[in-house]
Parts: structure tokens; sequence; C-alpha cells
């Protein structure tokens, strides 16, 4: 049942529903440490040796932000976890120290010849999320920086520079009613201080965490592989708690991600998320299903749901 | 969404004769950094007032400053600051918020002040010169002894800044100058009394400058109603009918009888407070909503209904 604990089940409702979900969070966290810490980092750190082109972008104007969030995400993750981090500032000077990986990183704000990587390259080594810049200009929302390396089927070298409503621009739907109109003037709306979060849902076949679009060919393929049978090994309900901040010193925007895996074989143990899963699976519209790449295997994946909420009722 | 620390007035200096600056700090709580532009509101008994803080930003050590030009008697917030405050005093004030910040992505920054107006642009000069960007001011004043931080300006942006305490016709004249010839990237930014705001953002129309490269910040809400009269409002959904007093917001209002709509600004600027209206006549106060949204929805921190109003609500 471990994983099960702490996973951000993300439905709601019995029904699929398009909606602008976000709730304000108190107190206002833009990051959470959980038990993976350490295999995460791992993996995020591999991933910007190997592939650092892919996994980190910045503009030249996103500089000020960047040095903003390193210090907001180093005194978080000590205030939040004291035992595992520790942040001092003496005037420009700083020191955070990480007791989980037995590292530390010294260095004085705001001055670049201090520290070898850019800030939000560096503060992106030790938090589970994935860190994107939405830069607040006088004609709109623009991504101006992003440490990305769990992507779910996105490119940050496609979007880098792009403008809120043309990243989102492939979403089914999403100009219905004014529905992305809507969404920016919210986040341009967001005061300093106050987080919001929204949980946003995909699955991935396998248990992948780094999903690019640049290596579509490596794990797209798996899609075409599930079958009644192996749906709850392959099948990962993959939730991103996505939250939004507002950056006090510099009014960018922080969009922080941190990506969840729950395999369908624990997830079907718990029989009212398993009822949930089904019913929303069965209600996507089918737009919504092609998008999320669900279409291939959804007929397999709902037929595996209904088995076991078959077995459910039979062994009461 | 702003939350109230409680502060130590740490020190009040006199500006001019009529503008005193207060030091807020705390000894046990870290205080949230801000942006240029920011202001926080100070919670007095004679209601909430905003102040812009005038601190660097990137310099923030623990403390809070704030100007404050005396325009009323001890009954008023200014009045009330100036003569009932001192040293030492406790005081409750919101966190920061930001309704006029600094476009970053401007090749160059022009400030246009007029009196205390000058405070937002204090802090944001201050931020510029920290991190190497182009920036000007034109300051309008009566005159030197008048002028709030005239030689602060003086010592740390002497090569930027234009004083204009000239005769009002050259004032004018002056400024309108100033506003011309600008190149692509610049921004604007005006803060004073209500008719130097309308004075130049009817000039840099004339000059036909885009909309979007002007920002403003005013004293007051965009519209104010001189003479607030009452008005009747029926909610639909929770089929509930009051009035709302002359002196008293709609928000407010909704607020006394239990409908907690959201809210974060009070000025008509932030758009929280938005609801839909079923039925009626607006006279529409704030600066946020545009022409269309206006026929379906109201702000209920500035806006009042006229006569008998419908809410879907």
């Amino acid at each position: 049942m471990s994983r099960l604990n702490g996973f951000p089940f993300p439905f709601t409702k019995d029904q699929y529903t398009y909606s602008n979900n976000s709730v304000p969070l108190d107190p206002a966290k833009t990051i959470t440490v959980t038990a993976d810490y350490k295999n995460e980092l791992e993996l995020i750190r591999k991933l910007l040796q190997k592939h650092h082109q892919r996994c980190f972008r910045s503009l030249p104007l996103s500089i000020e932000s960047q040095w903003e969030i390193m210090l907001l995400l180093f005194n978080e993750l000590a205030s939040c976890n004291p035992e595992s981090f520790t942040f001092q500032k003496m005037g420009g000077e700083c020191l955070f120290q990480n007791h989980l990986l037995a590292e530390e990183e010294a260095f004085v704000f705001r001055d670049v010849s201090t520290i070898d990587l850019e800030p939000l390259d560096l503060v992106g080594r030790h938090v589970q999320e994935d860190l994107i810049i939405m830069g607040d200009r006088h004609d709109g929302l623009f991504l101006e920086a992003g440490q990305l390396c769990f992507p779910s089927n996105w490119s940050l070298a496609f979007v880098q520079g792009m403008e809120f409503k043309s990243i989102h621009n492939q979403v089914p739907g999403i100009q219905n009613d004014g529905f992305i109109d809507k969404v920016e003037r919210f986040i341009s709306k967001i005061q300093p201080g106050a987080v919001w979060e929204r949980k946003n849902w995909s699955i991935t076949v396998t248990n992948k965490l780094d999903t690019p679009l640049e290596t579509y060919s490596v794990w797209g393929k798996h899609r075409q592989e599930v079958t009644c049978e192996n749906a709850g090994d392959l099948i990962h309900l993959r939730v991103e708690v996505q939250r939004l901040f507002r950056l006090p010193m510099n009014h960018d925007v922080l969009f922080t991600i941190h990506t969840y895996l729950l395999q369908l074989n624990d997830l079907i143990q718990q029989e009212s998320w398993l009822k949930s899963f089904y019913q929303n699976i069965k209600t996507l519209p089918e737009e919504i299903a092609e998008y999320k790449g669900i279409s291939t295997y959804r007929t397999e994946l709902l037929r595996f749901l209904e088995n076991h909420m078959e077995k459910g009722r039979r062994g009461r | 969404m702003a939350y109230a620390l409680q502060l130590t007035v740490k020190k009040i200096e006199n500006e001019t004769d009529t503008i005193k600056r207060f030091t807020f700090t705390s000894d046990e709580i870290p205080l949230p950094s801000f942006g240029a532009g920011a202001h926080v509101t100070l919670h007095l008994p004679m209601g909430r007032r905003q102040y812009s803080l005038v601190n660097n930003p990137l310099e923030m050590k623990n403390e809070y400053v704030i100007a404050v030009k005396k325009i009323s008697d001890h009954n008023g917030g200014s009045g009330y600051l100036h003569e009932c405050i001192g040293q030492g005093d406790n005081i409750s004030v919101s966190s920061p918020d930001n309704f006029f910040p600094l476009r970053t992505e401007a090749k160059h920054h022009v400030f246009f002040a007029a009196g205390i107006g000058i405070t937002p642009f204090v802090s944001m000069m201050a931020y510029l010169k920290t991190i190497g960007r182009s920036f000007e001011l034109h300051y309008a004043a009566s005159g030197e002894r008048e002028c709030a931080f005239h030689g602060h300006i003086q010592t740390h942006f002497p090569s930027k800044s234009t004083f204009y305490f000239m005769k009002r016709e050259e004032k004018i004249a002056k400024l309108k100058k100033a506003l011309q010839n600008r190149t692509m990237g610049t921004h604007i930014y005006l803060c004073g009394p209500p008719a130097f705001m309308d004075i130049l953002l009817e000039h840099s129309h004339e000059l036909r400058y885009p909309e979007k490269f002007i920002h403003e910040e005013r004293f007051q809400p965009e519209v104010r109603i001189e003479n607030p009269q009452p008005f009747f409002v029926n909610l639909v959904k929770t089929k509930k009918t009051f009035m709302v007093s002359s002196g008293q917001t709609l928000l407010n209002a909704l607020h006394e009888i239990g409908i907690d709509v959201p809210y974060t600004c009070r000025m008509g600027v932030c758009g929280t407070c938005e609801v839909g209206i079923e039925e009626g006549d607006v006279l529409h106060c704030d600066s946020f909503l545009t022409e269309e949204e206006k026929v379906g929805k109201m702000l209920t921190c500035v806006s009042r209904g006229i006569g008998h109003i419908k809410l879907r609500l």
C-alpha cells in the first residue's frame, strides 16, 4: 500500500471535466520532498549531464528571476525539511547544505562568478520538480527559462521563448469560450505570495518519468504493446502536481511540476480509485484521448478495469 | 494573497515639512520580499490605507519603508500616521502586493512623477540601478523644499533625473516635450495627482504612443463617485435582497450578509471580486474589466448599482 500513500490522485468526479481546476495552497509551498528524492535526483542529474540542451534552456532576460527562484527554493527546502537541508544567508553570502546528498553550495547572491551553472540549473539539481519561468511581459506570458527533465511528450527546446497561448494551442478544445484567455488572465492576476495548485494527469506505458518529445520513438512504441493481460504491469497513471507562484521581487511566474507515477496494479487496490479512474477513462472525449495518447489501448485498458471491478463485486 | 503582519515602527523621519518617512520592521519574523512598485496596506482605525514601498527590493534588510504626505487631520489616514503614530508603536500591515510592476523587457524606462507620486519610482530606480538597466526620471513638484527625496535622488541618480519646479504652464509644456520622440521599446510610467496623469496620458494618445507601453498608478480608483447613492440588490441564486447604503461598498455589503466574494486590491485593479450582472444599470469604477466585459460583469469593491440591480450570486 505504500505506493498509494501520498499519491496525488487527480479525479474528484466520476466523469471527465474540462476546467481551470486551480486551488490556492495554504501554506504556500512551491515544492515537495518525497521518499523518491534520492532516486529522482540521480536521474535528473544524469539527464542534465547527458542531454543538457534538451533539459535546460534560458533566455538572458530570465536571470534575475533565476536568482530569486534559487533563494526561494533553498529557503523553502530548509524551512520545510530542516533535518535534510540547511540554508544561511548573511548579506549576499549564501550557504546551502543538502544533507541527503552530502553536498553544499556556497555562492554570493546575484554574483554569477560564484556559481558554475545558471541559478535555475543549479537549484533544479536539488529539487524533484521541473522548473519553468514564465516571464510576465506587457504583451503576455512567455516561457523564458526552464529546467525540464520529465516532460510528458513536449519539448523545451521547441517552446522556449513562446507565448503562453501558442504553447497550449494543440490542446483540444482549449480555445472554446475563450478558455485559454481566461486562464492566462488568471495567471497574470496572481499576486505575490500566493501559490495555486492544479493536478494534470495522463498515462505513461512503463514507469518512465522522462518522456520528452525528442525521444518519442523510444517510449511511444510501447503504446502498441498494451493488452488486457499486461495492462496492470505496463500502464502507469501519471499525475503532474503543477504549482504557480508569483515571484515577488521580479514579478515573473514560477511554474513547478512534480511528476508522480502509480502502476495500475497498485491503483486498483483502492476500490474507489479503480471506479473513478474507470469512469474518467470511459467518458474521456475521443480528441482528448487522442491527445493524451490513450486511444491506441483504451479498449484493452477499459476491459482490464472492468474485469477487476467485476472481481471486486464477486469478492464481496 | 496578502496577509497581516504585526510590525513595529522603527524610525520616523521628516522628508519635507509635510511628508514623513516611516520604517517598519519585526524582530520575530522575516518580512516577505517585494518588487519595485509594490505597496503595503496599513490597517488604521479609520480603515485600510495603501502606500508604495520606497526601499530597494534587492537590498531589503527586514524593513519596509513608506513616505506619507499629510493631507488630512488625525481623523484621516495620513494625519493619523503623522500625529498619532510614534517610534516603537505596533502596526498591522498587509504583506506587499504589486499592481504597478516594472516591465523588465523595456529597453529604457521613463518615469513621470508629481508630488508624492514619486514613491514607487524611488524603489524602481534603486532596483534598476542595481541590475544595471537604463532609466530616467521627470519629477514635478512645487519647489525644492516640498520635493520629497530630492537629496536622495540628486545623490544616487543625478544624471538620470530632471526636476520641474517652474510655473504650471511651463511645467506642462516641458513634461509633454519629455514624452516626445521616444525610441521603440521605451516604457513610460506615470504616478501623481489625476490632473497630472490625465494631461500626460492625453498627450501620449496624441502622439499615438502604444498603450501597452504606458503604465499608471493612480492614488484613487479610476472613476471616483463624488456622491454615492444607495441601491438595492437582488441575488438570483441565493435569493437574497438587500440595500447598499451610500457609505458602503457592494463588496462590504455582500460580506455583511455572509456572501463570501473573494477580493484582493479593493481599488478596482485586480479583478478578484468580479461578479456577474443579471439585470440593471451599473456605474463601473474599475480599471480592470474590458468594455465588453462590463456588459455582464462588475467589480464589487468599487462599482455601484443604479437604483436596483440583480446579480448572479
